[in-house]
C-alpha cells in the first residue's frame, strides 16, 4: 500500500516539476511573441499556437499534482474543526463519490472526441500551424486518469491515517496544512 | 419536475460544499448525480452532456485565459522578490512622522501590490505579517490596524490587472454575445478584458482615495489612534536613493503592464507575459533569483492555475446540467418578471452574490453564477462593464464582511492572539461603509465605470 502511494506521488510530483518549468517557458514565449511583433513586425503561427499547448498542459497535467498538494479550494467553514480522522473520512468519501465519478465521466465523454481527432491526425487549421492538435486534445483523457490515480493515493493515505492508533484529537497543524495556500 | 430537480440540485450542491471536499469536484460530482437521477426519471436529456469535451477544449484553447497563469507567475515572482517588504519598509519612513502616516503607507503599499499581483490572499497575509506588527508596536489602535490591512488587501480584486477581472471579463464577454444573439443582434458588440480593466481603474482609485480620506480623518480627529514614528525610528530612515530603488521597479512594472493594455499596444495576455518577465528581472536585480526560486515559482503557479481551471471545469459540468434541467430558463423567468424591473433584478443578483461570497470565492462565483445571471441582465439592457465592476466591488465587500468574509480568515491566521477577533470585525466596519458608498455611487453614476473604456476604446 505504501509502495503504491510512493509511486503515484512520485509520478505527479515529477509532472508538477515538469509543468512548473512550462509556466516559465510560457512567459518567455509570450515575451518572444511581443518582441517579434512590436520590434520586428513578425509573427509566427507556430509560436502563437505553442502558447495554447503550454497553457493547456499546465492546468490539465497540473490538476492531479495540485490535488496532491491540497491546492484545490475547499469551503473550510467546518473543515477547520475536523479531527484528523474526520478529514480522512472526507477524503475517502469525496474521492469515491465525487472525484472518481467526475473523472470517469470526463474520461468516457471525451474518449470518442479524442479518438476522432486521432483518426484524422488533427492538426492546426492555420497554414504553418502546429500539426499536433490531436495530442493536445488527448489531455482531456490524461487529466482524468492522473486525477483518478492521485485520488487512489489520497484514499490510501487516508486509510493509513484511520489505521494509525492516534487518538481522535484535532490536528494542531491541521489548519495550516489543510488550508489552501493562496487566494484571490 | 425538472425545475424542482434544478432547485434541489442547487441546494444539494451547497450542502455538499460545506463538507469541505474541493469545490470544483463537489460542483461537478453532485450535479452529475442529479443528471443520473434525472435520466432515470426520464426528465433529463443526456445527449446534452456530449457538448462537454468541446467545452473543455474551449477552456484550453481560449487565448484570453492564458493571461491567468502569466499574471499568477508575475505575482508569485514579485512575492519571492520580497517587493512588499521593501516597499513597506521604505514607504513607512517616507510617511512615518505624522499621525496616520504609517497607515497611509500600508494602504498605498496595498494598492501597489494589488495592482502588481492581484492576489488577495497573498496580499493580506504579506501585509498582515509585515505591516500589522509594525503598526501594533507603534501603538496603533489594533482595530484600525486590522481593518486597514484587510481593506487594502482586498484591493487586489478590483485594481487592474487583476486575475479576477480576467476571468470575469471572459465570462461577461460570452454572456454579452449570448444575450445579443438571443435578441437577434447578429453583429454583436463585444466586451473585452481590457474594457473591464479600464472600467475598474476609476472605481479602484476612488476606493483607495476614500480609504485614505478615512485614515486622514482619523488622524485629524483622534491622532492617538494612529501615532507617528518617534525621532529614533526616523533617524534610521534610509536615504532617498534607497527609497527610489525600492519604489521605482514595481511602479515601472505596473505602468508598463497597465499602460500597454490601456494604450491598446498589447492584449492583457501579452502584457501579462511581459509583466512576468519583468517581475523575474526585478527579482534578479534584487539578488533574489536563482534556479530554485524559479522552479518553485513555476510549481506554485501550476498549483494556483490548476486550482482556477479545475473550478472552471467543474463549473462547466454544473452549468451544463443546470441548463439541462431548465434552470437557466427558470432564473431568466424569475429575474425578468420581478416588480420594479431591471433595478430589482440587479439588486437581487447583487444580494445573492454578496451572500454567496460568504462561502464561495470570486472564482467560483464568476464561473458558476455569472454565466447564469449575466445573460438575463444584459438582455435587460444593463451595461456589461458596469455590471462587471458592480460585481467586483460587491464581492470585495462580501469578502470583508464578518463573520464569514474570507479576508478576515486570512488575517486571523497571521494576527497575534492579543488582538481579539471582535476587534478585527469592528475594524473593517468603516471600510465596509466606504465599499457600500462606492457601490452606491457607481450605481447612481454608471459613468464612473463606463466613461474611461468608452474614451479609450471608443
Amino acid at each position: 500500500m505504501k509502495q503504491i502511494i510512493v509511486i503515484i506521488n512520485g509520478i505527479n510530483e515529477w509532472i508538477g516539476r515538469f509543468v512548473g518549468i512550462l509556466t516559465l517557458i510560457l512567459a518567455v514565449v509570450m515575451l518572444a511573441i511581443v518582441v517579434l511583433r512590436y520590434g520586428f513586425s513578425m509573427s509566427s503561427v507556430w509560436l502563437s499556437e505553442s502558447v495554447m499547448y503550454l497553457h493547456g498542459m499546465i492546468f490539465m497535467l497540473g490538476a492531479a499534482y495540485t490535488l496532491k498538494h491540497n491546492g484545490h479550494v475547499r469551503v473550510d467553514i467546518f473543515q477547520r474543526r475536523y479531527t484528523q480522522r474526520q478529514r480522512a473520512w472526507v477524503e475517502i468519501g469525496g474521492t469515491v463519490l465525487l472525484l472518481w465519478p467526475v473523472a470517469l465521466f470526463i474520461l468516457v465523454m471525451s474518449q470518442p472526441y479524442v479518438e476522432s481527432a486521432w483518426r484524422i491526425m488533427e492538426g492546426s487549421r492555420e497554414p504553418g500551424g502546429i500539426p499536433f492538435l490531436y495530442l493536445l486534445k488527448t489531455l482531456l483523457i490524461i487529466m482524468p486518469i492522473l486525477l483518478i490515480i492521485q485520488g487512489l493515493a489520497e484514499v490510501l493515505r487516508a486509510i493509513q491515517v484511520l489505521q494509525s492508533p492516534t487518538p481522535a484529537v484535532p490536528d494542531p497543524n491541521g489548519e495550516d496544512s489543510r488550508h489552501r495556500e493562496d487566494g484571490f | 419536475m425538472m425545475e424542482f430537480l434544478a432547485i434541489v440540485m442547487v441546494l444539494a450542491v451547497f450542502a455538499a460544499l460545506l463538507i469541505g471536499y474541493p469545490v470544483a469536484l463537489t460542483l461537478a460530482g453532485v450535479s452529475l448525480l442529479f443528471a443520473g437521477i434525472g435520466a432515470l426519471l426520464g426528465v433529463f436529456d443526456t445527449s446534452l452532456l456530449s457538448a462537454l469535451p468541446n467545452r473543455l477544449f474551449g477552456i484550453i484553447s481560449n487565448p484570453t485565459l492564458v493571461a491567468v497563469p502569466l499574471f499568477i507567475l508575475m505575482g508569485v515572482l514579485l512575492e519571492r522578490a520580497k517587493v512588499a517588504d521593501d516597499l513597506l519598509e521604505n514607504m513607512t519612513s517616507l510617511f512615518g512622522r505624522r499621525p496616520g502616516g504609517l497607515g497611509i503607507s500600508v494602504m498605498l503599499v496595498g494598492a501597489i501590490l494589488a495592482a502588481s499581483t492581484g492576489i488577495v490572499g497573498a496580499t493580506v497575509v504579506t501585509l498582515g505579517l509585515i505591516a500589522l506588527p509594525v503598526m501594533l508596536r507603534r501603538g496603533y489602535d489594533p482595530r484600525l490596524a486590522c481593518g486597514t490591512v484587510c481593506a487594502s488587501g482586498t484591493l487586489g480584486q478590483i485594481i487592474p490587472p487583476s486575475i479576477i477581472l480576467v476571468l470575469l471579463g471572459d465570462q461577461l464577454s460570452s454572456a454579452y454575445s449570448q444575450a445579443q444573439l438571443a435578441q437577434g443582434i447578429f453583429a454583436p458588440d463585444t466586451v473585452s478584458v481590457g474594457d473591464l480593466f479600464m472600467g475598474a481603474l476609476i472605481p479602484g482609485l476612488l476606493l483607495v482615495g476614500l480609504y485614505l480620506v478615512y485614515l486622514l480623518f482619523t488622524a485629524w480627529r483622534s491622532p492617538e489612534r494612529v501615532p507617528g514614528l518617534s525621532e529614533v525610528e526616523l533617524s534610521e530612515r534610509p536615504d532617498a536613493i534607497k527609497i527610489a530603488g525600492s519604489l521605482l521597479p514595481p511602479l515601472a512594472l505596473i505602468v508598463a503592464v497597465l499602460g500597454s493594455i490601456m494604450g491598446g499596444i498589447a492584449t492583457p495576455t501579452e502584457a501579462a507575459g511581459v509583466g512576468a518577465i519583468g517581475a523575474a528581472l526585478i527579482a534578479a536585480v534584487k539578488g533574489k533569483l536563482n534556479l530554485r526560486v524559479l522552479m518553485d515559482a513555476g510549481k506554485t503557479t501550476v498549483r494556483m492555475t490548476s486550482m482556477v481551471f479545475l473550478i472552471f471545469i467543474g463549473a462547466s459540468i454544473f452549468s451544463l446540467i443546470f441548463r439541462g434541467f431548465g434552470g437557466d430558463e427558470m432564473v431568466h423567468n424569475a429575474l425578468s418578471s420581478l416588480p420594479g424591473g431591471t433595478m430589482t433584478a440587479i439588486f437581487i443578483v447583487m444580494l445573492v452574490m454578496f451572500l454567496l461570497g460568504f462561502i464561495l470565492d470570486f472564482i467560483e462565483i464568476t464561473f458558476v453564477v455569472v454565466p447564469i445571471v449575466a445573460p438575463v441582465l444584459l438582455m435587460m439592457g444593463v451595461d456589461p462593464i458596469w455590471l462587471g465592476i458592480m460585481i467586483a466591488i460587491n464581492l470585495q465587500t462580501s469578502f470583508l464582511t464578518p463573520p464569514f468574509g474570507f479576508t478576515l480568515f486570512y488575517l486571523r491566521g497571521v494576527t497575534p492572539d492579543t488582538v481579539a477577533t471582535s476587534e478585527l470585525y469592528r475594524g473593517v466596519m468603516p471600510y465596509i461603509g466606504i465599499q457600500l458608498l462606492v457601490l452606491a455611487l457607481i450605481a447612481y453614476f454608471p459613468a464612473l465605470a463606463t466613461w474611461l473604456p468608452g474614451v479609450l476604446y471608443g
